[in-house]
C-alpha cells in the first residue's frame, strides 16, 4: 500500500519537534515543582511564568489573564460553568450558545441548566453561521453567559465573534468563545474583540494532548471548578504541568508566526481538494461552502452513499478522515451541526470531513482526489465491483 | 492478492475465534462490532453481548490479531428489521425468536452491504453451522448447532459466507482462544439472553414501544382449554409462552400448561399435557435455502431450538406458506417460533411458525 495519508488534523496533530525538544528537560533535571521555594521550584516557576507570558502574548493578552488546563473541554467548561455559577445570584439565570458548538460547550451549558439555568440558542443559517438577527434577539438583560464557537470543528465555518462579543458586551452579559479550531488559522488579538474568555487546546496545534488554556479578561470573575491550593490565582488548583505549558507556548508562538503562511497553503490544498472531487462528482456537497471558513476542514456529503462505509473503505486505502462525532462505542452518530444548519438526515449521513494541516502535501491531495471519487462512484454503484 | 473477509464480532469467544482462524488462514480479515442499539448510563455491566464492554473485547482481540476493527452503527435499522417485529408479535400473542431475523436481516443484509463497500469477497460469523457446496449445514457439535437460527437468509448469500467454527466444538472453540492467547475471550460467559433485553424481561421493551395499557401486558382471564371455564386472571399474555408452567394457577390433579395465547379477549389458555399435542405446522414467510421442494416431498423438521428432529411430509406450498403434516405428535408448536426443514445435516430452509395443526387435522384450539 503507498504511504498512509492523514487528513484528521481537527481530531489532532503530531508533537512538533520543536515542542518535543522545548518540553524534554523538564521530564528530567528540571522536574521542580513551581510552587516550591526552592531552587528546583524556583527554576519551574520561572519556566511555567514565561510559558504563561508566551502564551498570553500570542492572544494579545496579559499573563494574568491566562490560566492553564488540561485541554479545550476543561477550558470550556470551566470559562462557562465558571462564569455562570459567580453570576447567578446576580438576577441573570440565561446562557446563549449555537447549536453547532463542540460538545464540551454544549454539555457544560445544559450542566447550567440543571442547576437553574435556561439554555437559549440562536438559529443557524444553511451555510453554518449563527444568524446574527437571532443572537441579538435573545441575548438580553437576562443574560449571564454566551459562548459561540469561533470556527466550527465539523465543517470549518468562522462565526462573526468581534460582532458577537460586541454586543453582548452592549448588553451586559458574560461573552466566551471556544478557540480550539480557531487558533493559529484565524487572527486572535484580545486587545481587539471584547470576548471576556477564549479556550485553546494544545493538541490541536502540535502541542501534546492533555494540555490547553482559557484566557479570562481582567476583572472578570469566575468559581472554580476543583478545589484545592491556590495555584493560578485559586481559578486552576492543581500543581501545574509545567512541561505541558512550556509545549504549549513553543506550539502556540509557531502557530501565530507561522499562520498567515499556513493559511494560505491549506486554502490552496483545501480548494484543489474539493475541485477535484467536484470534477468527478459534481452533485457533492460542500458543507458550508458559502460561508467564510477556516482552510483545514472539507465536509463533503455524497448523497446516495453513507460516511461509515466510505470511511471504512478509505482507511482500508490508507487514507484516514473522519465524520460526525464519534459516540462512547466508537461507532458513528449523525451529526449534530449538520441537522442543526438544515441539512436533511440522508445527505447529514454521507458526511466526511477531510481536515488538512502540517501533514498534507500536495501529493496527498491529488491521491485523495483521485481514490475518493472512485471509491464514492463504487458506493454508488456507477461502475462495476 | 489475498481474499478480504468482513467478520462480524460480538467480543464473545465463538467470533473472535473466526476472526482468529480466517488470519491464520491468510484471509485479509477486517473485523466489525455492530452497534444495534443504544448503550446508555442504563447498561448492565456483566452482560455477556453487546455491550459496550463488549465492543471493547471485540477491538482488543483485532489489536491482538492486527487486523483493523470498526464499530458499525446499525441501530435504526435493526430497531426496524428486529425489535419492532419483536414487540408486534408478542403483542399478536406470539413468540418471536429476534435472533432469526437478525441474522436474516442485520448479518447475512445489513453487513454484506458493509462487505460491498470495502471490497470484501467474504462475510464471517461465530455461528455454529457450515456450508458445503454451497449449502447450510448443521454445526459439526450438535449441541451447539445454530443453524435453526439461520434459515432466513438469502440463499445468494450462502456462497459469500464463511463460518469458520462451525467444524469444531465448543470445547476446540475455547481451546483455540487460549492457545491464540485470548485469555479473557476464553473464559467468557455464553451469551444466553437476547441482546436487547439484558435482565431477560422482555415485557420491558414491550412496555417502552406499547405503552403500560398496552392489551399485552393488561389483565385477561386464564381460560380452561375444555370447557372454557375462567379460572383466573393474568397480568398480561405478552409474559407467556405455549408451554409454559411458570405463573399458572395451581390446583389441578396434573400438571397445566399454557396450550394457547388468544389476543383477540387476552385469554391464556391452559390445558393438560395432551393438549400440546400437534399434528402439523403451518409456516409463512417461507424461505428456503435448497432448489424449493414440492409437496409430497418427506422432510425432518425442527419447531424449536434444540428440539430432536421429527419426521414429516410437506402437503402444501403456497407461495411463502408451507404446511408439513407430522408423522408422531410434536408438543408446543409455537407461532412465531421457526419451523426449520432438514435432511440429516443439510439445511433445506424454514419459516415462522404461524400455527400448529391438532391432531384431526384441525387448528389445535380453533376458538
Amino acid at each position: 500500500m503507498a504511504e498512509p495519508i492523514y487528513l484528521d488534523h481537527a481530531a489532532t496533530t503530531p508533537v512538533r519537534p520543536e515542542v518535543l525538544a522545548a518540553i524534554e528537560p523538564f521530564f528530567g533535571p528540571r522536574f521542580g515543582n513551581p510552587s516550591s521555594m526552592h531552587r528546583w521550584g524556583r527554576e519551574a516557576r520561572a519556566a511555567l511564568d514565561e510559558a504563561r507570558s508566551r502564551v498570553a502574548a500570542c492572544l494579545g493578552a496579559q499573563p494574568d489573564e491566562l490560566c492553564f488546563t488540561s485541554g479545550g473541554t476543561e477550558a470550556d467548561n470551566l470559562a462557562i460553568l465558571g462564569a455562570w455559577r459567580a453570576h447567578r445570584d446576580a438576577g441573570r439565570t440565561a446562557l446563549v450558545t449555537t447549536p453547532i458548538e463542540h460538545k464540551a460547550v454544549l454539555a457544560a451549558v445544559h450542566q447550567a441548566a440543571k442547576e437553574g439555568g435556561e439554555e437559549r440558542f440562536t438559529s443557524m443559517t444553511r451555510d453554518g453561521v449563527v444568524d446574527v438577527a437571532s443572537f441579538r434577539a435573545i441575548t438580553n438583560a437576562n443574560v449571564s453567559v454566551c459562548s459561540i464557537m469561533w470556527v466550527n470543528n465539523e465543517i470549518g465555518t468562522i462565526q462573526p465573534i468581534p460582532e458577537l462579543a460586541q454586543y453582548a458586551h452592549e448588553q451586559g452579559a458574560f461573552f466566551h468563545t471556544d478557540a480550539v479550531q480557531a487558533f493559529g488559522k484565524v487572527a486572535i488579538d484580545a486587545r481587539a474583540v471584547p470576548f471576556d474568555a477564549l479556550s485553546i487546546s494544545g493538541h490541536k496545534i502540535g502541542a501534546p494532548k492533555g494540555c490547553g488554556a482559557m484566557f479570562i479578561r481582567r476583572g472578570a470573575v469566575i468559581e472554580p471548578l476543583f478545589h484545592g491550593g491556590t495555584q493560578d490565582r485559586g481559578r486552576r488548583p492543581g500543581t501545574e504541568n509545567v512541561a505541558y505549558a512550556v509545549g504549549l507556548a513553543v506550539a502556540a508562538e509557531l502557530a501565530v508566526k507561522e499562520r498567515e503562511e499556513h493559511w494560505r497553503t491549506l486554502e490552496a490544498q483545501r480548494d484543489r481538494l474539493e475541485a477535484l472531487i467536484l470534477e468527478k462528482v459534481p452533485d457533492a456537497i460542500i458543507h458550508g461552502r458559502g460561508a467564510p471558513r477556516a482552510p483545514h476542514v472539507s465536509s463533503i456529503s455524497v448523497p446516495g452513499t453513507d460516511s461509515e462505509s466510505l470511511l471504512m473503505a478509505l482507511d482500508l486505502r490508507g487514507i484516514a478522515a473522519s465524520a460526525g462525532s464519534a459516540c462512547q462505542s466508537g461507532s458513528i452518530t449523525p451529526s449534530h451541526v449538520l441537522a442543526a444548519i438544515g441539512v436533511s438526515a440522508d445527505v447529514a449521513s454521507a458526511a466526511i470531513r477531510m481536515s488538512l494541516g502540517s501533514l498534507t502535501t500536495d501529493e496527498c491531495i491529488a491521491r485523495v482526489g483521485e481514490v475518493f471519487p472512485a471509491l464514492v462512484q463504487k458506493a454508488r454503484g456507477m461502475v462495476a465491483a | 492478492m489475498r481474499e478480504r473477509v468482513l467478520v462480524a464480532m460480538s467480543g464473545g469467544v465463538d467470533s473472535s475465534v473466526a476472526a482468529a482462524l480466517l488470519v491464520q488462514q491468510g484471509y485479509d480479515v477486517v473485523g466489525a462490532t455492530m452497534k444495534l442499539f443504544c448503550h446508555d448510563e442504563k447498561d448492565i455491566p456483566d452482560r455477556p453481548c453487546c455491550s459496550l464492554d463488549s465492543v471493547n473485547d471485540a477491538r482488543r482481540v483485532c489489536e491482538t490479531l492486527g487486523v483493523p476493527h470498526y464499530v458499525l452503527n446499525l441501530e435504526s435499522a435493526f430497531s426496524h428489521d428486529v425489535v419492532d417485529d419483536f414487540v408486534a408479535e408478542y403483542a399478536a400473542g406470539r413468540t418471536p425468536i429476534p435472533c432469526v431475523r437478525c441474522n436474516t436481516f442485520t448479518k447475512f443484509r445489513d453487513l454484506l452491504r458493509k462487505a460491498e463497500g470495502i471490497d470484501a469477497r467474504w462475510i464471517a460469523t461465530g455461528h455454529y453451522a457450515r456450508i458445503e457446496n454451497g449449502v447450510l449445514h448443521r454445526g459439526q457439535d450438535h449441541a451447539k448447532d445454530q443453524s435453526y437460527f439461520l434459515w432466513g437468509i438469502d440463499r445468494g448469500v450462502l456462497s459469500r459466507m464463511l463460518l469458520p467454527v462451525g467444524d469444531r466444538t465448543k470445547a476446540q472453540t475455547r481451546d483455540v482462544a487460549r492457545q491464540l492467547g485470548l485469555q479473557v475471550i476464553s473464559e467468557k460467559a455464553e451469551s444466553q439472553d437476547i441482546c436487547f433485553v439484558p435482565d431477560g424481561d422482555h415485557t420491558r421493551i414491550i412496555r417502552k414501544r406499547l405503552g403500560a395499557d398496552a392489551p399485552a401486558l393488561s389483565q385477561g382471564p386464564f381460560v380452561l382449554v375444555n370447557t372454557g371455564e375462567v379460572i383466573g386472571m393474568h397480568a398480561g399474555f405478552a409474559r407467556f409462552t405455549i408451554g409454559q408452567r411458570r405463573g399458572l394457577p395451581g390446583g389441578f390433579r396434573e400438571p397445566m400448561f399454557v396450550v394457547d395465547i388468544r389476543p383477540a379477549d387476552r385469554a391464556v389458555i391452559i390445558g393438560p399435557r395432551e393438549a400440546l399435542l400437534g399434528k402439523g405446522v403451518v409456516a409463512r414467510e417461507m424461505n428456503w435455502l435448497v432448489a424449493p421442494l414440492e409437496p409430497g416431498a418427506e422432510v425432518e423438521v425442527q419447531v424449536r431450538h434444540r428440539a430432536e428432529p421429527a419426521r414429516g411430509t410437506l402437503v402444501r406450498v403456497d407461495g411463502e406458506e408451507i404446511e408439513v403434516a407430522l408423522e408422531e405428535p410434536v408438543s408446543a408448536i409455537t407461532p412465531g417460533q421457526s419451523l426449520v426443514l432438514y435432511d440429516g445435516e443439510r439445511v433445506l430452509g424454514g419459516g415462522v411458525i404461524e400455527r400448529g395443526l391438532g391432531v384431526r387435522g384441525l387448528p389445535v384450539l380453533a376458538a
